[in-house]
């Protein structure tokens, strides 16, 4: 009898889950969660923190669960100390797939289940791609599915002011040719190509390692960028250290960089594209993903007052247009009911619509209606997002934590503060081999 | 409710206590008195009663925590697999390791001095005026800053804009006004060790100060006034009868101060995050354990260095306080 009765439960799960995998579209709706609580840990502060909060309150206004969101500057650390003191977040959001690998691997995380799996993989363009970014191995070294990207971000762009280049007659360059004798141009004018800003409190650094991924990606065919971040190409590598120089090209130059090359490292991330809009001008250029217009000063209108366009590749070389990218990943530390629904909620188009009417959020979900996006700046990046021929994920959020989120930065520091390429590669290298 | 529950929580644990120590008391009463036993270790047994709890304590929060760093420091980054010396190799090969400690002991050097230094003479130099009490308190005032807080504080005074732009830093705008290049300070290798020391000085230096400016009342108003009488100079008097008789405060104060430059962090973190050659053991030690994932193991190891720069001024200060206590008696 009671066999029976768990071949019945059995039966109508696995009847339920298709149905449940998928989207009738419109509103959510979720099973009844009052009175249950969910708490979120993750990188976000203000303004992202408020546009997620609303979109949270859709799922517990669906559900009547209530969901806590607190957000932290030091998300990477204090992850860590939250999961060895054994109490972390219910759901932790992770700024780089490589933090999340290294906790999963502590057990810290809980694996997830196919039918969120199978949701990634019928409605993420590129699906697999995504699956395979958030598969990792447990703590007995087995791969498990462990999360979803929400909020994606296309690095390769660089933002300008509209009205700057008009009034100085620059035309946005369509390959890197262009790019570099635009500079050139703009400097011999007597104003000041770019904004370069690397300060980030205990990530401080990591915006050069955006220049560095993207200068690889445009220099060398994408299975050498592949063997770079892996490691199975030195970091010495004389490649490596020609990025590099290649980087200081713009970034030691003093002409070419706002307050000149020992501001870069000194200048907070969030301010340096500031300079774009200052009277005159600090700079004309700034290459920040796509998330950087939520720091942009108030009252500025994209189209109008900035647009961007694609940080070109050489028309020299025949290595297509790549683009570069990242996310966050969302990731569970157990499988309550309201926080497995949770996870799956944050899989509907309504979740991504909100976010994506809050402005500064873009989405590899093809259900999504593009209209929702809240500016035709988003609706250009969602294309270049789904149409790139090379599509490869931030380098440095997949390298070893100790590496991409450590000497890595730490390196392209000391590279703007006067250390030369070849000293700076050599030590990444060597704390590379120090971890091995 | 949440505060309803602190409440119930810490009156059930009091309320534990008290049965404890009641409950066992009496139990020791009622077998030596009614039972007629006698212990040969009675008052022992006591003693051990009322410090048991003590000793438990220290052991869950101090004692055990150094002996699983010990143990993870021998540990890969999971502290699942026995690696042997394999970390420690590690640190001494690192440079940022090696780094950390010269950094350290210039941090051990120069800021306990100075703050002693600067808390020294300024006691005596605001005792007899005035305005002492309003200096006083002034230069006190950054005791009730948090560390983080000062390193905000001085972030701007050290702020750096390009040549031409406004400077918003204060340093940089001095510096300008007087017709020179601004400079990143913080970026400038070796010397921004020591900007970074003036904050902890401007700190500590007040709380030397009020230490000694109340030592300072305890000396003998005759023998002071004797040496006046025999014509000493004021120089002489803060030479020879001042510092004697001070001698004991200000080995205290260096200590104290020596204790807490040696677990310097948060003033790193909030300032540079260990760039630009400021690396300190501690903040590496946070990094390693804590950024990337965490490694355990690496942590450990650096964690058990501070732990092993620490522990011998602790012994002398208690191998100090055991001698003045002997003197005492």
């Amino acid at each position: 009898m009671k066999k029976i009765f768990i071949g019945i439960i059995a039966l109508s799960a696995i009847l339920l889950i298709p149905i449940k995998g998928v989207f009738a579209g419109g509103h959510y709706t979720g099973p009844d969660l009052s009175g249950q609580k969910v708490k979120i840990f993750g990188p976000w502060l203000a303004p992202e923190d408020e546009s997620f909060r609303d979109v949270l309150s859709i799922f517990e206004k669906a559900t009547g669960a209530s969901v806590e969101y607190g957000g932290s500057d030091e998300f990477e650390q204090i992850i860590n100390i939250d999961c060895k003191a054994g109490n972390p977040a219910d759901i932790a959001v992770f700024p780089q797939p490589g933090l999340a690998a290294n906790i999963a691997a502590t057990g810290c995380l809980a694996p997830q289940g196919n039918d969120l799996k199978q949701m990634v993989l019928d409605h993420y363009a590129a699906g697999q791609s995504w699956v395979d970014l958030t598969t990792y191995a447990d703590k007995n070294g087995k791969d498990q599915f462990y999360g979803i990207f929400f909020r994606v971000n296309v690095k390769s762009l660089v933002w300008y002011s509209p009205d700057n280049f008009e009034d100085n007659g620059y035309e946005v360059p369509e390959t890197m040719e262009e790019l570099l004798s635009l500079t050139e141009k703009m400097a011999s004018d007597g104003n000041t190509p770019w904004c370069i800003g690397l300060e980030s409190g205990g990530a401080t650094g990591w915006p050069a390692t955006d220049w560095m991924e993207e200068i690889m990606l445009r220099t060398h065919p994408p299975s050498v960028y592949d063997q770079w971040v892996s490691n199975e190409m030195a970091f010495n590598d004389q490649k490596v250290i020609d990025a590099m120089n290649f980087f200081g090209t713009f970034a030691l130059n003093d002409k070419y960089v706002a307050g000149g090359s020992k501001a870069v490292a000194t200048t907070g991330f969030r301010d340096s594209p500031k300079g774009l809009f200052t009277s005159p001008a600090q700079c004309m250029m700034h290459r920040q993903a796509s998330f950087i217009p939520a720091f942009f000063p108030e009252g500025v209108e994209a189209g109008v007052d900035y647009d961007f366009f694609y940080f070109p590749a050489y028309a020299s070389k025949d290595l297509g247009r790549p683009v570069l990218g990242a996310g966050t990943v969302i990731t569970a530390t157990n499988n309550n009911p309201a926080t497995t629904e949770l996870m799956k909620f944050l899989m509907h188009p309504e979740a991504h619509e909100r976010f994506m009417s809050k402005g500064g959020f873009l989405t590899p979900h093809k259900g999504v209606d593009k209209s929702k996006y809240a500016s035709d700046t988003f609706r250009g990046l969602h294309d270049i997002l789904v149409g790139a021929t090379t599509f490869r994920f931030d380098g440095s959020d997949l390298m070893p934590g100790a590496v991409g989120a450590g000497s890595f930065w730490t390196g392209m520091v000391d590279y703007t503060n006067g250390k030369s390429a070849k000293e700076v590669a050599d030590a990444i290298q060597a704390s590379w081999d120090a971890i091995k | 409710m949440e505060i309803f529950a602190l409440i119930l929580t810490v009156f059930i644990g009091l309320l534990c206590f008290v049965i404890y120590f009641g409950l066992s008391n009496f139990v020791l009463d009622y077998l030596l008195i009614y039972k007629n036993h006698s212990f040969v270790y009675e008052n022992s047994i006591r003693v051990l009663i009322f410090i048991a709890p003590a000793f438990i304590v220290l052991f869950v929060f101090i004692l055990y925590p150094v002996f699983e760093t010990v143990r993870l420091s021998f540990y890969d980054k999971f502290g699942r697999e026995f690696v042997g010396l394999h970390n420690y190799l590690w640190a001494i090969n690192d440079p940022n390791f090696r780094r950390s400690i010269l950094n350290n002991l210039g941090w051990l050097l120069i800021v306990p001095t100075l703050s002693t230094f600067f808390g020294l003479v300024i006691a005596n130099l605001t005792d007899r005026i005035w305005w002492g009490t309003i200096a006083k308190s002034i230069i006190f005032m950054p005791m009730a800053i948090s560390f983080v807080g000062a390193g905000v504080i001085w972030k701007f005074i050290y702020d750096y804009r390009g040549t031409g732009d406004q400077q918003i830093g204060l340093l940089n705008a001095i510096v300008v006004s007087f017709g020179f290049e601004p400079q990143a300070w913080l970026t400038i290798a070796i010397w921004n060790n020591l900007f970074l020391m003036a904050i902890m000085i401007w700190i500590q230096t007040g709380l030397a100060l009020v230490i000694f400016s109340a030592a300072l009342r305890g000396i003998p108003k005759e023998t002071l006034e004797a040496a006046r009488m025999d014509g000493a100079s004021e120089l002489r008097i803060f030479w020879s009868i001042i510092i004697p008789f001070l001698e004991r405060t200000i080995l205290v104060i260096w200590t104290m101060i020596t204790i807490l430059v040696l677990r310097v962090f948060d003033v790193i973190y909030a300032m540079t995050n260990g760039e630009w050659q400021t690396e300190v053991l501690a903040n590496l030690m946070y990094d390693w354990m804590f950024r990337g994932g965490g490694d355990s193991g690496r942590g450990s190891v650096l964690a058990f260095c501070i732990m092993i720069g620490v522990i011998p001024i602790l012994v002398w200060n208690l191998y100090r306080h055991r001698q003045e206590q002997q003197y005492e008696n």
